[in-house]
């Protein structure tokens, strides 16, 4: 039984359509990638999932039933938009958001205490939230999210302004959740993340779904036509007649093969006349990264859109790309 | 609604334990009664003395005037002040006039009006003789300030009196049946038991009036703020993923008024106290007895309530629109103006609390909770009024809530610009 299933969902703001024909579910145990540029629908998808707005048409499932808000005490959820009550305590906030999902006082206070100690923020528990690090901030809202014990965990962008260790740690986190069989559906425009992490995805793109499925699915559907080489000294083995197209670097080479059905004589070709012209310190074979096949599949989508990179590597804005009406 | 308890219960909470509310709840009784104080203080220390001059051929006419002036109490309040009673205007006390009496000569206009420049007169009464003979002399009296009408009045009030007694005279009366003729009727007000302590009941009312005008604007800019306070932190979308918008706004409005109601218990805790001791509060000299009945209190918890609840629905709509405290300040307009208007008739309906002007005004439901508690306070109104006038009120709160409702629920997840009002008409029809 899946946890999460959206059927056909379809909404629309004024004039705008922000999410089209949308359809796929996460399974329990599982790590499900939503994944798109800004703009793309979804933070709208996940709006609707949670009730806080409802689709035009088509149908969403929590827990095998259509949507009904009783079901929210069992979800947990981590807004793009952080927000925390600035002047308040940290322990009552904490204990005020599990309450909200129905935790007892004396209950959210403990756990609130277990997670500040796990997290090595248990200092912070006495502070007011306005006088933390924004970093602190983000664990206090990480663990507002997981409190209650969530079956669900819906987060939207989760990694954003974190640094890498905190970034890590909550990761694992997360890891373990699954783990005990939670399921986990976030959001983010961070491929290599999700490569690392998913276990399924859903890519959309200006509303629609571009493409979806299991992580391993969709990687065997395309070839391992991606060689990098590193290597000193001559160049010319780049003009062999296998090569596509290559990105050139100071001793280094990402190239893509032509397409073809001897990919694998090829790259072997290429490595043996690779050695002939240069010292190679490193030779390796992959498949395209998920990168790689959003861009190409965004670009299909929108035959002159052009899009070549779509990690962020600013910061977000503060206003939220959308200012559409949300009903 | 054990969600609503929850966000009413943070709500009251984070704001009574601020320091903000125990200077409020400190300071705003402090600077009324400083206020109070001020105007007895000054008022018991304004100088009494009034000198003028009286300038007239006829000297015997220009003294009897002086005799007048300097004799006769030049006030109402011949009645004894009550003791323990407060005196709400100090001017109630008689002025004490100084006369002198000159005759007409070149450049007496000109040292006189010197001598008003110069502050060392309060002004001078000119008698002009009569031109045809038998007619009336003519008067004219040049004031320092034409402010001051209890010196006019007064010297106005000494002539008629002079005048009366000539004309009495020459119609062959003795001097002592002039004087019983000329005897002022005495009028001793009676309090009824209904009526007792006018003027210091008068003084309670409005000090409630302020506070409930106070309250209800203050608390209801705290609902809007806190609303825009929760946008700008993004708090919202972590809320709605627990609770509905509706259990959102009906907590905060009641966890907010909550905090109103508990600092309105607070002042009307230490007004009673006040009133029950029986020196009353000690002021200068004079004594406030602050004097409410029963009913008079209910009647202002339910206008109060319901005051309350109509202004912080409009801000908490006010709030949900906006996305700054600037941009609220600009729409705070919608909130000030029903309040102010009711402060500017508020003296009307003092004055004349069952006049048709009153009874119209305070059927509107924006000015009913302040305009109508006058009324009951003061006035007469008919039982079906009353009953009317909150019936309409509550009514149109319960449309009200329901409209903000909906506001409440587009707008909270709308930044970006204010909405335009056919788009606020469209988040009207959202479901």
């Amino acid at each position: 039984m899946p946890i999460v299933e959206l059927q056909h969902v379809r909404k629309v703001y004024d004039t705008k359509v922000a999410v089209e024909d949308l359809s796929f579910s996460v399974e329990p145990g599982s790590m499900f990638g939503l994944l798109g540029p800004n703009g793309s629908g979804k933070t709208s998808s996940i709006r609707m999932m949670i009730g806080i707005t409802l689709p035009d048409s088509g149908a969403v499932s929590l827990f095998g039933r259509p949507f009904d808000r009783s079901v929210l005490a069992r979800v947990g959820y981590l807004p793009e938009e952080r927000g925390l009550y600035k002047k308040m305590n940290v322990l009552d906030q904490l204990v005020f958001l599990g309450s909200l999902h129905g935790l007892s006082t004396a209950e959210a206070r403990r756990r609130s205490k277990e997670w500040c100690e796990r997290l090595n923020i248990a200092e912070a528990l006495k502070k007011k939230t306005e006088d933390l690090s924004k970093g602190m901030q983000q664990k206090i809202q990480f663990i507002s999210t997981l409190l209650h014990e969530p079956d669900l965990i819906i987060m939207d962008e989760p990694f954003t302004g974190l640094d890498p260790v905190n970034a890590a740690l909550l990761m694992d986190v997360l890891v373990e959740m699954r783990g005990h069989g939670k399921a986990i559906l976030f959001s983010t425009h961070r491929m290599d993340q999700v490569e690392k992490m998913c276990d399924a995805i859903a890519l959309i793109h200006n509303s629609k779904l571009v493409l979806s499925g299991s992580m391993r699915e969709i990687k065997a559907r395309y070839p391992r036509n991606r060689v990098e080489i590193q290597f000193d000294g001559d160049d010319a083995f780049l003009r062999h007649p296998a090569v596509a197209s290559v990105k050139h670097y100071p001793g280094r080479a990402e190239i893509v093969l032509r397409a073809s059905d001897t990919l694998n004589d090829d790259s072997q070709s290429l490595l043996a006349t690779a050695i002939r012209c240069a010292q190679i310190t490193r030779f390796e074979i992959t498949q395209p990264t998920l990168e790689e096949i959003f861009i190409e599949k965004v670009n299909e989508s929108t035959p002159r859109g052009n899009i070549t990179e779509i990690r962020h590597t600013a910061g977000r804005p503060d206003q939220p790309e959308k200012v559409a009406a949300h009903a | 609604m054990h969600n609503v308890w929850l966000i009413a219960r943070r709500e009251y909470l984070e704001r009574v334990r601020t320091r903000g509310f125990v200077i409020t709840t400190i300071m705003i009784p402090v600077v009324m009664l400083g206020f109070l104080v001020g105007s007895i203080v000054l008022g018991a220390h304004e100088s009494m003395d009034r000198r003028i001059v009286v300038v007239s051929q006829d000297l015997p006419l220009a003294e009897a005037v002086q005799s007048a002036l300097q004799t006769a109490p030049r006030t109402a309040s011949t009645v004894q002040p009550n003791p323990g009673h407060f005196n709400l205007r100090a001017a109630a006390r008689p002025l004490k006039f100084t006369v002198d009496v000159m005759e007409p000569a070149t450049g007496t206009r000109d040292l006189l009006d010197q001598q008003l420049d110069s502050n060392e007169i309060d002004g001078y009464l000119w008698i002009q003789p009569a031109t045809a003979p038998g007619g009336q002399p003519a008067f004219s009296y040049t004031p320092r300030s034409s402010s001051d009408r209890a010196t006019s009045d007064a010297v106005t009030a000494a002539l008629n009196k002079v005048l009366l007694r000539q004309q009495l005279a020459r119609s062959g009366a003795t001097a002592g049946a002039a004087d019983a003729l000329m005897q002022p009727a005495e009028v001793q007000p009676v309090r009824g038991s209904h009526h007792r302590d006018r003027a210091s009941s008068m003084v309670s009312i409005g000090a409630l009036f302020f506070l409930m005008y106070l309250v209800i604007m203050l608390y209801g800019m705290n609902v809007a703020r806190s609303v825009i306070e929760e946008k700008t932190s993004r708090i919202f979308e972590v809320m709605l993923a627990a609770v509905r918008p509706e259990e959102m706004m009906a907590g905060k409005i009641i966890g907010v008024g909550a905090v109103g109601i508990t600092q309105m218990g607070i002042w009307l805790t230490a007004i009673f106290i006040a009133a029950g001791s029986s020196s009353g509060i000690n002021i200068g000299g004079e004594t406030l007895h602050p004097s409410l009945t029963g009913p008079q209190v209910a009647y202002f918890l339910v206008f109060f309530l319901l005051g309350y609840l109509f202004y912080s629905a409009i801000a908490a709509a006010l709030g949900a629109m906006t996305n700054s405290e600037q941009e609220l300040q600009q729409m705070n307009i919608f909130l000030m103006l029903p309040l102010l208007a009711c402060f500017v008739a508020l003296g009307t309906v003092m004055m004349t609390p069952d006049s048709t002007l009153a009874q119209v005004l305070a059927f509107i439901p924006p000015f009913t909770p302040l305009l109508m508690y006058m009324r009951v306070s003061l006035g007469h109104p008919h039982a079906w009024e009353t009953i009317l006038s909150i019936t309409m009120l509550a009514g149109s709160t319960a449309v009200l809530i329901w409209l903000t409702s909906r506001i409440y629920r587009v707008g909270v997840l709308m930044y970006g610009k204010r909405p335009s009002l056919s788009e606020l008409l469209r988040w009207l029809k959202y479901s």
